[in-house]
């Protein structure tokens, strides 16, 4: 069986790839996208100790189980954003978003 | 076993990297379901069968889509404005990127784990059973916040009015 240590490196690198996506691209779309790869190495991390923990294995599934539906909801929300911005200031580009530069 | 879990982990690694540094945004989006689905291969090999279930269906059914709309929606997807570069402040991004890595691969490799491998699954009707006995508030209060945000979307991606008449006075000027 492949140990412990292994899917915590996997997720280590998941998670710093998608941080390098959130602070390097200008695309709003690809922000929230890296924010979804961080988000699914953090629910990675949970399954993995669920699966390695003595203790009782259903809390760390259901922990990733809210875990995805928090996810699902801020992506909803975050892409509406999005679109209304766009709709706005026609352009989703996090650097030329400025109306409330003073 | 081993050989799946390499395999898996390139699989993922390289949807990931690809949603994060390629130029066309759909190229992006396409990578970033390659990602979602060996995350659910990662759970399959973890034995949490349901949660691989729910990550398909969410993440490769739902968010994929909706990301695919979004792009569909906000970008001129042929040509040449789909091909969006990075930002200033790349070099920025890659140090902290690589300062995150390492500080945790180092805790990861300075730590005892648990290596011990408890016998029997979880299963489905367990996954069920608790979510309505155990846990059945922070259950209320999720579809709560799920119906809240689903309404909270749909009323901020709305056209409005008002957006409607500033769109049109916007193309008449220009």
């Amino acid at each position: 069986m492949i140990p412990l240590s292994h899917f915590l490196t996997v997720s280590a690198v998941l998670f710093a790839i998608g941080l390098y996506g959130v602070l390097a691209r200008k695309n709003a779309v690809i922000v929230l996208m890296g924010i979804e790869i961080m988000m699914n190495a953090a629910n990675l991390n949970l399954i993995a100790f669920s699966r390695f923990l003595p203790a009782n294995r259903l809390t760390g599934q259901l922990f990733a189980l809210f875990g995805i539906t928090i996810a699902a909801a801020e992506v909803a929300v975050g892409l509406a954003l999005v679109i209304a911005i766009f709709r706005m200031v026609k352009t989703i580009e996090v650097d030329r978003i400025e109306k409330l530069k003073g | 076993m081993e050989l799946f879990f390499y395999l898996l982990a390139t699989l993922t690694l390289l949807g990931a990297l690809g949603a994060v540094l390629l130029k066309n945004l759909v190229h992006c989006a396409l990578s970033l379901i390659l990602f979602f689905a060996g995350i659910a291969g990662f759970y399959i090999l973890l034995q949490a069968e349901f949660i691989a279930a729910v990550q398909i269906l969410i993440y490769v059914g739902a968010v994929a889509t909706l990301v695919l709309f979004a792009i569909m929606l906000t970008q001129n997807v042929i040509g040449e404005t789909t091909l969006k570069g990075l930002g200033q402040n790349r070099w920025w991004a890659l140090g902290i990127s690589l300062v995150v890595i390492t500080v945790l691969v180092r805790a990861i490799q300075h730590q005892t784990l648990p290596s011990f491998l408890p016998e029997g699954r979880v299963t489905t009707n367990e996954i069920g059973h608790t979510l309505v006995t155990t846990y059945v508030l922070p259950f209320e209060v999720i579809s709560i916040l799920l119906t809240g945000a689903m309404i909270g979307a749909i009323v901020v991606a709305m056209e409005t009015k008002k957006n409607k008449q500033q769109a049109t006075g916007d193309r008449r000027r220009t």
